[in-house]
């Protein structure tokens, strides 16, 4: 290239020496003088050339020549001093560091900064601060918790047992780490990792975790799952991933599946029942060990409805019937609603029982005399029934006078008297009338008005066996076969009924067409999979229905 | 406004006489002896008159016994006639190295490679004592206003140990190398008391033997025996080549040397000066249009290639030792004697040329019908013969200006020559580091030279085909190593005269001062500090070759041999 | 020798491959070995280590140890293929936390400067080249002081010849900064020549006002200008090349520092727990 500016010319009769660490002061200046500095970066000037002492033939003294080579400029015009000194001194400098020297000293200055900056860090009083990850959960944040752990100062030593050891306990403790720092292998081993002694810690406090199910074949650490350091507030919920570690694995649940086979089925019926009546259901032949990925995609649909099992209670009852029929008006103009019957609980997870009393008598009352239909037969007992049978007309004078406010004796027994007579016209005999309070319902006996009353208001009572299982028993009162109302079916998961307040009843329970008591109607999964999924955008994470940690045999027999 | 270009004349023949204090009296003593007294001044022309000749082209030598004259190895460009006095050649076994000033090929072992990390002096150029000592069986003498000559101490030793020829009065020696630039053959040192040589440059040898027959047919003879037959057998073509065929060639090859100045000193101011201008200056062996006369063979030196191209030429390549030129043509005309063709390129002597030529005749009748088909080059297209139509580019494997660059400042000469690509190199001096490392803590080449676009050619040694700096050691501390052919220098023996420094056109050699090891300056009895000359020794002892091109982080320098124009173009087309 | 094209094509696939392979083992393996965040601080310490030895193989360049442009070549890629692994270590999550946060800033900042060093080593020189005078680092000093006493010389001449002080002062007001020292080294960096401009319109502006003889000195004066600007030029890029070091390799031994001591406290907190 033309344009290109030539090379400034320079002393190329010297080499550049840019492995030197020191370099002549005056060089800057452009006059490096030819001794340059020593290798401790001391300047060596003296002077300009070492004089040559000349004998001449027939001198005793001689003179001094000076010796300055043609380089340097040749023989200078003065000459040395008469006692051989040089009489060019060369000034001193002050020899400068290479740009290679200053980098080694840079970096020489850098590392020590940084291994103050660790001493300082890792020995001073910040050294908690200093080291952490990240910051502890609430609940292990506090003083209260270093306290309660036994541990001074910041409670790191409640998990840490090493946190307050100089360096050599460090890496005492680094060696002693298991697995240990250097066994590759064991560090690649896959699966859920055991025991170690940070999880050892937890335990110190958290007692009974490791009971997931009798038939897991390998323990699970703590840590596995709960990541500590993550920032403050409650500590965060397990991901999938740890779940599936095991719930993924084939060969971890084929190991479970064979250990369950060889434990008796009673091993796992530990749930507490917590005051519910609990929808038993038998263990399945693969005893929960499918192998699957998510909730949404395989997670095998709850086993009432995978196997098709059945209400098996007693009581007749017709959902269909009650939400549908224009003749079932609790308020004028109004059909029945589901939570006419089924109101919250307390937390409002799940539903107050359904009781007899609550929620059945304000239309089932049993009435059965027409003329005084708020006569009513007590319910609950099939001996009060009977004994109430045979003791109408006391029932009468009862009833007489608290309700109709009879009180003349006379009164009183004409009354009587008259009930009677209007009873006896409609069923022949008491042993008749007893008969058909027990076992008709309906649809078997004569369709008789038994209390003959109209369209709306309390319905018709037939008879127990309209809703009841009612067999005839040899002595005394037929047997009422007491129903057995669930009101927990779905066992394994935990379902919130309040968190699920917008979403209607029948969108997921879809009683309005089930007829038959034995309907199930717990909803399939695939209708919580409609929005807990990741199309339908609500979490779909395990931990939100489950939990590992279920109680210890012991502890739950125990609370129920 | 540009500066006027600064005009040179041309060099000439005599500018610079090789020894300026030659009187008229000596050279008419010259003249009154053999073989000069048989020479017959008439046949000279004016310009170059025998008296000239000898006054400008020839020195006396004086040595005394011992004293070495040749070395076997050195490289030379004088003859020697001996005048008065014996002169012994060692003919076999040759002398050791350590008394012709060499020193012992010695590579270091791996952990004294290693060792260098923490072992190498901290003081710059500074010599053991150890490393300066030098064969006690030769000394140094110099006398008032001479050169240092180096003597071999017990002379009858010598005699007893090697088998010698004797050279009297009226002998040559010398003259092949002289004209060839081969390196010398034999040692030799002078026997008698006092001995003087007449020292002829191969200048003035050319002419004498260009106008004086009976010097002519003798170095002929002497050419023709010794090394035109060795010659011969190294060319592939001739392989196919009976010995009484191969005797028929030998018998009617002609041999010549051109050029008029030497490398260094003239050539530099040369360079200097316009670029280009030069090129119609330096002579022409062979023209682009001629009759094809002859095979032409580059014995030693270099010859430039050239086409015309447009109103100038363009230079396609240079020829080097070994290749030829002409050969093309000359077998296109053998195959077609009907459509002959003439020179397609034109010959041009760069510096100093010697050159071997087979005749066309022989060529045809002896030599070609006996090589292989396979082996011979293909015939010319007719677009090739016409200079109109032709490409740009054609035939050149680098740039034009890259081609010129080379040939201009003479870089062809270098078989690892440091080349570094200016686009790449980060000025990060690693390879300056590393070439210190290897030279206890001395870097022995400056990262700077001149520059052509992006290339640099660095003032490190380029360990020449043809080292003009080993002509004219006194010591024979300059030297070519016996096994790879690196140019070193014996840090030992040298002292400093600075002939190899003036001579080398590339700026290769530097002097240092020498320190001892705790930094003081090394003096002389004067009070003169000890130069060394220093230059690149290609790493010859320390393991791996090259440290410099291996330390590049960029893959921006590299020591290349600039003979074969193919490694560099693929370099370049990096 | 491979082509430098060629040389970068098989650097990238390389870095891709290993790179996204890297991303997808971790994707696969992360659920079934909880451990996994070990193995790749190992491995990332192990490739740390082995790109540190660059400094040590440069130590010793008279041993036959691969030339340094392959180690440089293997250097760069393995440094960026760091990043993979180095996001895979951390599991995309930036750390909380004092010590971690010093050790991954000083884990990005040499991967930065690393990086910042190969763009000026491949940009720089070529404007070195095409800008022309080449000259040695060292060397600028006492050719910028050549420069200056030429410079100075001149415009004393001019006073003597011409007895007219116009260039004189022209030269102590406008010039005699420009040739002290150094200048315009981050403008150099940048490739603004206004400085330059700025001096030589200057110098043309003041030349109406000049005889022959001024002019003349003038124009020399101008020449030497232009060259003092390209020994700036020179001096900023060559700087540059030299110092960009300064970052990368201290910051590096801090790093090393601090992975030893992160790697000591992991085990010893951790006792080997996920």
């Amino acid at each position: 290239m033309k344009e290109q500016l030539p090379s400034p010319e320079f002393n190329s009769g010297q080499y550049e020496r840019p492995n030197q660490n020191w370099i002549c002061g005056k060089a800057a200046e452009g006059k490096p003088c030819r001794i340059g500095s020593d290798a401790k970066g001391r300047c060596r000037a003296t002077c300009e050339c070492q004089p040559a002492l000349e004998l001449k033939e027939g001198e005793n003294k001689g003179r001094y020549r000076c010796t300055r080579t043609a380089d340097y400029g040749g023989s200078c015009g003065i000459g040395p001093r008469p006692d051989g000194t040089c009489s060019r001194p060369i000034p001193k400098c002050v020899p400068v560091r290479g740009l290679h020297a200053k980098r080694k000293l840079f970096t020489i200055s850098v590392v020590a900064f940084t291994a103050g900056l660790l001493l300082v860090g890792l020995g001073g009083p910040f050294r908690s601060r200093f080291i952490t990850p990240g910051k502890l959960s609430a609940q292990h944040a506090t003083e209260t918790f270093a306290r309660l752990a036994g541990t001074t100062g910041d409670g790191c030593a409640a998990c840490h047992r090493y946190a307050h050891s100089g360096p050599g306990g460090l890496l005492t403790a680094a060696l002693a780490a298991v697995p240990g720092p250097f066994q590759f292998r064991a560090l690649a081993t896959a699966g859920p990792p055991a025991m170690t002694s940070l999880d050892q810690n937890c335990q110190h406090c958290h007692v009974g975790h490791s009971f997931h199910q009798p038939n897991v074949v390998r323990e699970h650490s703590c840590s596995a799952c709960h990541e500590e350091h993550r920032g403050p507030g409650p500590m965060a919920a397990p991901t999938d991933a740890n779940c599936l570690s095991c719930h993924a694995n084939a060969s971890a649940l084929q190991a479970s599946y064979e250990k369950g086979k060889t434990l008796p089925p009673e091993e796992f019926d530990y749930r507490p029942a917590q005051g519910r009546v609990l929808f038993k259901t038998p263990r399945p032949a693969h005893g929960y060990t499918k192998v699957f990925r998510s909730f949404a995609t395989d997670h095998p649909e709850f086993q009432v409805l995978a196997d098709r099992l059945k209400d098996p209670d007693t009581l007749k009852f017709n959902h269909a019937l009650h939400l549908t029929s224009p003749n079932i008006q609790p308020l004028p103009g109004r059909k029945l609603e589901c939570r006419n019957c089924h109101k919250s609980d307390a937390a409002g997870v799940l539903h107050l029982k359904i009781t007899y009393e609550e929620h059945c008598k304000s239309c089932h009352s049993l009435q059965f005399d027409a003329h005084n239909p708020d006569l009513r037969i007590p319910h609950g007992n099939a001996d009060h029934v009977r004994d109430f049978l045979r003791s109408l007309p006391e029932q009468y004078a009862d009833y007489g006078a608290r309700v109709k406010g009879l009180t003349g004796r006379r009164e009183l027994d004409d009354f009587v008297q008259q009930q009677m007579r209007q009873l006896g016209e409609q069923i022949a005999s008491g042993e008749e009338l007893e008969r058909r309070v027990f076992f008709s319902d309906a649809r078997t006996g004569p369709v008789g008005k038994v209390a003959g009353l109209g369209a709306l208001g309390p319905s018709l009572f037939p008879g127990c066996a309209y809703c009841h299982q009612v067999a005839a028993a040899e002595q005394g009162a037929p047997a009422v076969v007491r129903p057995v109302i669930a009101d927990r079916w779905l066992v394994r998961g935990g379902f919130d009924h309040s968190k699920h307040f917008k979403v209607d009843c029948v969108r997921c329970h879809d009683a309005v067409h089930s007829r038959e008591t034995s309907d199930v109607l717990l909803p399939a999964k695939a209708t919580c999979v409609e929005c807990h999924s990741p199309q339908g955008g609500v979490a779909s994470n395990c931990s939100e229905c489950h939990s590992y940690h279920t109680p210890r045999k012991e502890t739950a027999v125990a609370a129920q | 406004m540009p500066a006027p270009l600064p005009t040179y004349d041309r060099p000439q023949r005599w500018d610079a006489a090789f020894d300026p204090q030659v009187t008229d009296a000596e050279v008419s003593r010259l003249l009154s002896v053999p073989p000069f007294s048989g020479m017959r001044p008439e046949n000279f022309p004016t310009r170059l008159s025998l008296r000239d000749i000898l006054k400008h082209d020839t020195r006396i030598q004086r040595y005394r016994r011992g004293e070495i004259v040749v070395r076997a190895g050195d490289h030379g460009t004088s003859a020697f006639l001996v005048m008065s006095g014996q002169v012994r050649a060692v003919l076999g076994p040759e002398l050791p190295p350590s008394l012709l000033g060499r020193r012992e090929p010695t590579r270091k072992g791996i952990f004294r490679v290693i060792a260098q990390l923490w072992a190498n002096p901290k003081e710059p150029e500074s010599f053991k004592t150890s490393q300066l000592k030098q064969d006690a069986r030769i000394g140094a003498r110099q006398n008032q206003g001479e050169e240092v000559k180096i003597f071999l101490q017990d002379v009858p030793r010598i005699l007893d140990e090697h088998k010698t020829a004797l050279l009297e009065p009226g002998e040559f020696f010398g003259e092949t190398a002289a004209l060839s630039r081969m390196p010398r053959t034999t040692s030799l040192f002078a026997e008698s008391e006092e001995a003087e040589l007449l020292e002829i440059r191969w200048q003035g040898l050319r002419d004498l033997m260009k106008y004086d027959e009976a010097l002519r047919k003798h170095i002929d003879e002497i050419y023709r025996e010794r090394a035109l037959s060795s010659a011969l057998h190294e060319i592939p073509m001739f392989r196919h080549l009976s010995d009484e065929a191969l005797q028929q060639v030998m018998a009617r090859t002609e041999f010549g040397t051109y050029g008029d100045y030497d490398w260094s000193g003239d050539y530099k101011r040369l360079v200097q000066s316009a670029a280009g201008g030069q090129r119609r200056m330096e002579p022409v062996i062979a023209a682009e249009g001629d009759y094809p006369n002859g095979v032409i063979l580059i014995k030693a030196g270099f010859a430039r290639v050239s086409q015309k191209f447009g109103n100038g030429d363009r230079t396609l390549n240079y020829l080097g030792a070994g290749q030829v030129y002409g050969f093309q043509e000359i077998v296109h005309n053998w195959r077609r004697p009907n459509a002959v063709v003439p020179l397609q390129y034109t010959l041009r002597v760069i510096g100093y040329t010697h050159v071997i030529v087979i005749p066309t005749a022989v060529m045809e009748t002896v030599v070609l019908p006996r090589v292989p088909k396979k082996d011979l080059p293909r015939l010319l297209s007719p677009a090739e013969d016409q200079e109109t139509t032709r490409p740009i580019d054609a035939g050149a494997k680098i740039g034009a200006d890259m081609l010129e660059f080379l040939t201009e400042n003479r870089f062809f000469n270098g078989t690892a020559t440091m080349v570094i690509n200016l686009d790449r190199c980060t000025r990060c001096d690693d390879c300056v580091r590393a070439c210190a490392a290897a030279h206890d803590d001395n870097p022995r080449f400056l990262r700077h030279g001149p520059i052509s676009d992006r290339l640099m050619v660095a003032n490190a040694c380029m360990h020449c085909v043809d080292p003009v700096c080993m002509i004219g050691c006194p010591t024979g501390a300059i030297h070519r190593d016996a096994f790879g052919g690196q140019v070193v220098i014996n840090p030992a023996t040298c002292i400093g005269c600075k002939a190899c420094f003036n001579n080398c056109p590339y700026d290769a050699i530097r002097m240092v001062e020498i320190r001892d090891q705790t930094g003081a300056f090394l003096v002389d009895k004067e009070m003169k500090p000890i130069l060394k000359a220093t230059k690149c020794d290609l790493c010859v002892e320390q393991l791996g070759g090259p440290a410099c091109q291996r330390a590049c982080p960029h893959g921006a320098l590299v020591r290349i041999n600039l003979n074969d124009l193919d490694a560099f173009a693929n370099w370049l087309k990096r | 020798m491979i082509s430098f094209v060629k040389q970068r094509g098989i650097g990238l696939s390389f870095l891709i491959l290993v790179s996204a392979l890297l991303v997808w083992l971790h994707r696969r393996y992360s659920g079934a070995m909880p451990r996994l965040s070990y193995l790749t601080g190992w491995a990332l310490f192990g490739l740390i280590l082995l790109l540190s030895l660059y400094n040590a193989r440069k130590k010793l360049p008279f041993v036959p140890l691969l030339s340094s442009e392959l180690w440089l070549q293997s250097h760069i890629y393995a440094g960026l293929l760091t990043a993979a692994l180095f996001a895979v270590h951390i599991s995309y999550k930036l750390p909380t936390g004092w010590f971690e946060g010093i050790l991954a800033w000083l884990y990005v900042m040499v991967m930065l400067s690393g990086f910042f060093g190969l763009v000026v080593s491949r940009a720089i020189p070529k404007r070195l080249t095409t800008r022309g005078g080449e000259v040695l680092f060292e060397r600028i000093p006492s050719i910028r002081r050549q420069l200056q006493e030429r410079a100075e010389a001149l415009a004393l001449t001019s006073l003597s010849q011409v007895k007219s002080s116009t260039v004189a002062d022209f030269y102590a007001r406008e010039l005699k900064d420009f040739f002290e020292g150094s200048r315009n080294v981050g403008l150099h960096l940048l490739e603004v020549r206004s400085p330059l401009n700025r001096l030589l319109n200057k110098i043309t502006d003041l030349n109406r006002y000049l005889n022959e003889q001024e002019r003349a000195t003038l124009d020399q004066i101008a020449g030497l200008v232009r060259q003092k600007d390209g020994l700036d030029y020179h001096y900023a890029l060559q700087l540059l090349l030299k110092v960009w070091l300064f970052m990368h390799i201290p910051l590096t031994y801090s790093l090393l520092l601090f992975t030893l001591a992160h790697i000591v406290l992991v085990f010893a907190f951790s006792g080997g727990a996920r």
